[in-house]
């Protein structure tokens, strides 16, 4: 469902002025992103907390939940965090720059938020399906990083200032990487808009395989790889962490956040991973199109096929985070600009002489 | 070049091999768990990982209970105390006064008007219960566990709850027995 | 450019920060990420451990003695019984020595668990500190069964010990070091040998041998720069010298020698040894006995003084200990192996960045409840 589908179905009931039913059209949308986004923020927080519990031989939240207390498995604990923090004092420090400090958290959300509307979640249910989907996506989701900055300067915190420089060194380098092995998919697909790409991906390849991008020759292969590294980097969490580096800068660039405004970081946190999972799943692992070319296709199996795929590649987030160490900051840059970047072009060079080819 | 590319390799064999690890984990997370949900599982349950019985605890530090009829106010287990969280007042008796036996034989000549033990106070070192001569102070749950139900939660709103003032003479008793003729007084 | 200002920031870590193990405060220039200069401010846990002792009787003072090194309580007590043991020239059974022995490696087991996963939490790395925490916790099951407490046990006396063994402690020992083994591996394989941790660690803070010796560092700090020092082979006290066991140093397998590396692989191969010598006492100790055998009706040393150290997991601990006669130390003086680790920090991690200060003190394995006693 576009917008400019929304759009004309109102038009062909009561046709009032234009400017009104975009206006009314886009909240609808806005209204469905956002409870995207919160959902998933609560799903993935709970998930991320009982995986995390299980990898290291735990048990996890068990108070809240049906059953209560040691009883069933504590579904009810984000509920109950959101509640918290919705009651939490929101605590501004004498020293902070007010209004930046109050708006910094929801400019972070913005760029998570903004880049939903172009993300496919099923072969109709898409916002805006624009001409330059992908190119609008990673211009929208790097606005988040002026967020932290903000955030980190305006809270006056050594800390925080640490945090704030540390993310945006980090964002701008891992920026490269993963546009460039963005770009070798693009070679393949040529289009920008992200239906576009989920349907060359259709079919098969090498007889069996789906014809995903990741599968379809050795170098986006490869692609894929450094674009979800990149893609880690650039949601801040772990090997990649260093911004809010807990044993190091206590809580990095929102060391001074309390209560809701805290958890507007956290939801954009979560949706950011949404984002870069969303833009892997589609750029590389064909996103709404079924495994099995042909079967169980159409719209709502686009739908699940795409929010399975999003959960796994969001659970290989999580299962990072609580496997590795953290890296050090020269170390990480050593990462983006000697590793990844040098193999991205490599890659880039590989898919072109593959497409002028092979295909 | 060659240490560019060995570098690589092993980052992401170590890095497989760690993640190898915590998904195996994940998939028998019940097994190496050693979660105790506390309100509903106690501690002492002897299918804990380990496989103990309480039975075999040779001791268990919790709260200090005095069996005050057994006290026969000799103080040992004030002096060892090292924080001095309990505190005595024994007072002389008339001679004659009977102030009973303990349960093992030895007669009482001291009135135990105040017997306080400050649990805030109290470290657990435990060094209070080994000079009583009566073993009549003990902490809850061991070698005298069959005398007091083991209980670990003491945990009060008010600090001043967990003052335990095991004396159990009143105000009246002390007059009367404290006061007795002057001639025996003398005696003393 | 000439406007431009540049000056260096003071940054204050600690007291209250997830990761300087304790309530520490460093004072640090920064130049950036880069640490230009290091003031270790202790202090904040100072409970007047010796003047504590100088009112206490010398039973009374064991609990206390636990409380200085909490993560390794009963290496402490040790120390200080043997110390007025010798004081007083007692002689205690043979059970007796061989159940110090076993509590105390166990204890340096635990010690060491917390040390490596505290050392993997300052990396960043979350589920190896869990999966030793469940080990370690394993380790206090035994401690529970046997004395009653966890932590802070009051379990060596002078002249003895508390309890005896309780029944099945000999099964659940073997019983845990046959898993403990294998999980050994795992944690190798988790964090030792990934490469983002051997990247973190190894080559960073190094502390050359002549550093370590002039600074008076012991233990596994001084061993991890290369020195084969370890006072349970080269001044065996207690039983040690019926023991085999090897003394691991680092070789600078992964960086150079005495890197945060080599003082983590000190550690974990140290936690190997205790395995051996708990299994070689288990094996030898005699089945009967009384513990309480050898316990003087009254600790009253005679007037005289002793210094005596013994191996803690931390390093050399020594109790210098006067007596005047009276059942009352006149002074109880300890020599604390993690305060000289700390003085050597700034010397070691200054010109690093402030990610490696963090790698470097925990790497140092520090107690602060012993620092400042």
């Amino acid at each position: 469902m576009t917008i400019d589908n929304i759009i004309q179905w109102f038009q062909s009931w009561f046709p009032v002025n234009v400017m009104v039913l975009f206006i009314t059209s886009v909240l609808i949308a806005a209204v469905v992103i956002f409870a995207i986004m919160a959902v998933n923020a609560l799903v993935a927080v709970y998930a991320e907390r009982k995986i995390s519990a299980f990898m290291q031989d735990r048990v996890g939240p068990m108070g809240q939940g049906p059953g209560l207390h040691a009883g069933k498995w504590g579904l009810l604990q984000t509920i109950a965090d959101t509640i918290k923090l919705i009651l939490k004092e929101d605590i501004i420090p004498k020293a902070a720059d007010k209004k930046l400090f109050i708006i910094a958290p929801f400019i972070i959300f913005l760029g998570a938020f903004i880049a939903l509307a172009a993300m496919p979640f099923g072969p109709y249910l898409i916002a805006s399906d624009m001409n330059i989907g992908i190119f609008y996506i990673l211009a929208v989701s790097s606005f988040g990083v002026i967020g932290i900055i903000l955030a980190a300067w305006s809270s006056d915190n050594k800390w925080s200032l640490y945090g704030g420089m540390r993310s945006a060194a980090q964002i701008i380098s891992y920026e490269i990487p993963a546009a460039l092995s963005l770009v070798s998919v693009l070679l393949l697909t040529s289009t920008l808009s992200m239906q576009g790409i989920i349907q060359s991906q259709a079919g098969t390849v090498w007889g069996f395989l789906p014809n995903w991008n990741i599968f379809n020759n050795p170098f986006s292969f490869l692609a894929f790889f450094i674009y979800f590294i990149a893609g880690v980097a650039e949601t801040n969490r772990t090997p990649f962490d260093i911004p809010e580096a807990e044993s190091e800068l206590v809580a990095g660039f929102h060391t001074e956040y309390s209560g809701m405004r805290w958890a507007f970081f956290f939801l954009s946190e979560y949706g950011n991973m949404l984002v870069v999972c969303g833009l892997t799943v589609v750029a590389f692992l064909g996103g709404w199109q079924s495994p099995i070319a042909g079967v169980m296709e159409g719209a709502w199996w686009g739908l699940f096929w795409f929010l399975t795929k999003l959960t796994a590649t969001i659970f290989i987030m999580i299962w990072f985070r609580w496997t590795f160490p953290r890296l050090r900051v020269d170390q990480l840059m050593n990462v983006a600009w000697k590793i990844l970047l040098p193999i991205a072009l490599f890659n880039l060079f590989g898919v072109a002489i593959w497409t002028l080819l092979v295909g | 070049m060659k240490n560019y590319f060995q570098n690589i390799w092993q980052s992401i064999t170590t890095l497989l091999i760690g993640l190898g690890i915590t998904i195996k984990h994940m998939f028998k997370a019940r097994k190496g768990n050693v979660t105790l949900q506390y309100p509903e599982e106690k501690w002492p349950r002897p299918e804990r990982n380990i496989g103990f019985d309480p039975k075999n605890y040779n001791i268990i530090r919790s709260k200090l209970h005095v069996d005050i009829d057994d006290c026969i106010g000799c103080r040992k287990c004030e002096r060892a105390c090292p924080v001095g969280c309990i505190k005595i007042d024994a007072l002389k008796v008339p001679k004659e006064t009977d102030l009973g036996l303990t349960s093992s034989g030895t007669t009482k000549r001291l009135l135990i008007s105040r017997f306080d033990i400050d649990m805030t106070e109290c470290m657990f070192c435990n060094l209070c219960t080994y000079p009583c001569p009566e073993d009549c102070i003990f902490m809850t749950g061991g070698p005298n566990s069959e005398k007091q139900p083991l209980d670990y939660e003491y945990s009060q709103y008010d600090r001043s709850r967990l003052i335990f003032k095991f004396a159990n003479v009143t105000k009246n008793d002390i007059r009367r027995i404290t006061t007795a003729p002057p001639v025996q007084q003398e005696i003393l | 450019m000439g406007l431009v200002h540049a000056e260096e920031m003071t940054l204050n870590i600690g007291p209250q920060h997830p990761s300087t193990h304790g309530v520490l405060r460093l004072k640090v220039k920064t130049d950036g990420e880069i640490i230009s200069e290091i003031t270790p401010v202790i202090g904040y846990l100072h409970r007047c451990f010796e003047k504590h002792c100088e009112n206490l009787s010398y039973e009374q003072v064991i609990p206390f003695t636990d409380r200085c090194d909490y993560i390794a309580a009963m290496n402490n007590s040790f120390g200080y019984v043997l110390a007025v043991e010798k004081l007083m020239d007692i002689q205690v059974p043979e059970r007796v020595e061989y159940i110090r022995v076993i509590m105390a490696e166990y204890n340096r087991i635990a010690s060491h668990l917390l040390a490596l996963g505290t050392f993997g939490l300052d990396v960043g790395a979350y589920t190896p500190f869990l999966y030793m925490f469940r080990d370690r916790e394993r380790i206090l099951d035994l401690f529970e069964i046997t004395c009653g407490a966890r932590l802070l046990y009051n379990y060596m006396w002078v002249g003895g010990v508390s309890h005896d063994l309780p029944l099945g402690f000999m099964e659940a020992s073997y019983r845990f070091l046959d898993e403990f083994e294998k999980n050994i591996n795992e944690y190798h394989n988790i964090l030792s040998y990934n490469k983002i941790f051997i990247e973190r660690s190894a080559d960073v803070g190094i502390m050359p041998k002549d550093v370590a010796i002039d600074y008076g560092v012991t233990g596994p700090n001084l061993r991890g720069s290369g020195v084969k020092w370890d006072l349970r082979k080269d001044e065996p006290y207690s039983i040690y010298n019926r023991f085999k066991f090897d003394v691991p140093v680092g070789t600078g397998i992964m960086g150079s020698v005495g890197d945060c590396w080599d003082r983590y692989w000190v550690r974990a191969e140290e936690m190997q040894e205790s395995i051996k010598i708990i299994r070689q006492a288990l094996d030898k100790i005699p089945r009967e006995g009384n513990v309480h055998e050898a316990l003087p009706k009254k600790v009253r040393p005679p007037k005289g003084s002793i210094y005596f150290r013994t191996e803690s997991p931390r390093g050399d601990l020594g109790y210098y200990i006067i007596s005047d006669g009276t059942p009352t130390p006149l002074r109880v003086k300890m020599r604390s192996p993690a305060f000289t680790a700390l003085s050597a920090l700034s010397e070691i991690a200054t010109g690093w960045m402030l990610s490696d200060v963090l790698v470097i003190l925990g790497s140092l394995d520090i107690v602060l409840g012993e620092i400042d006693r």
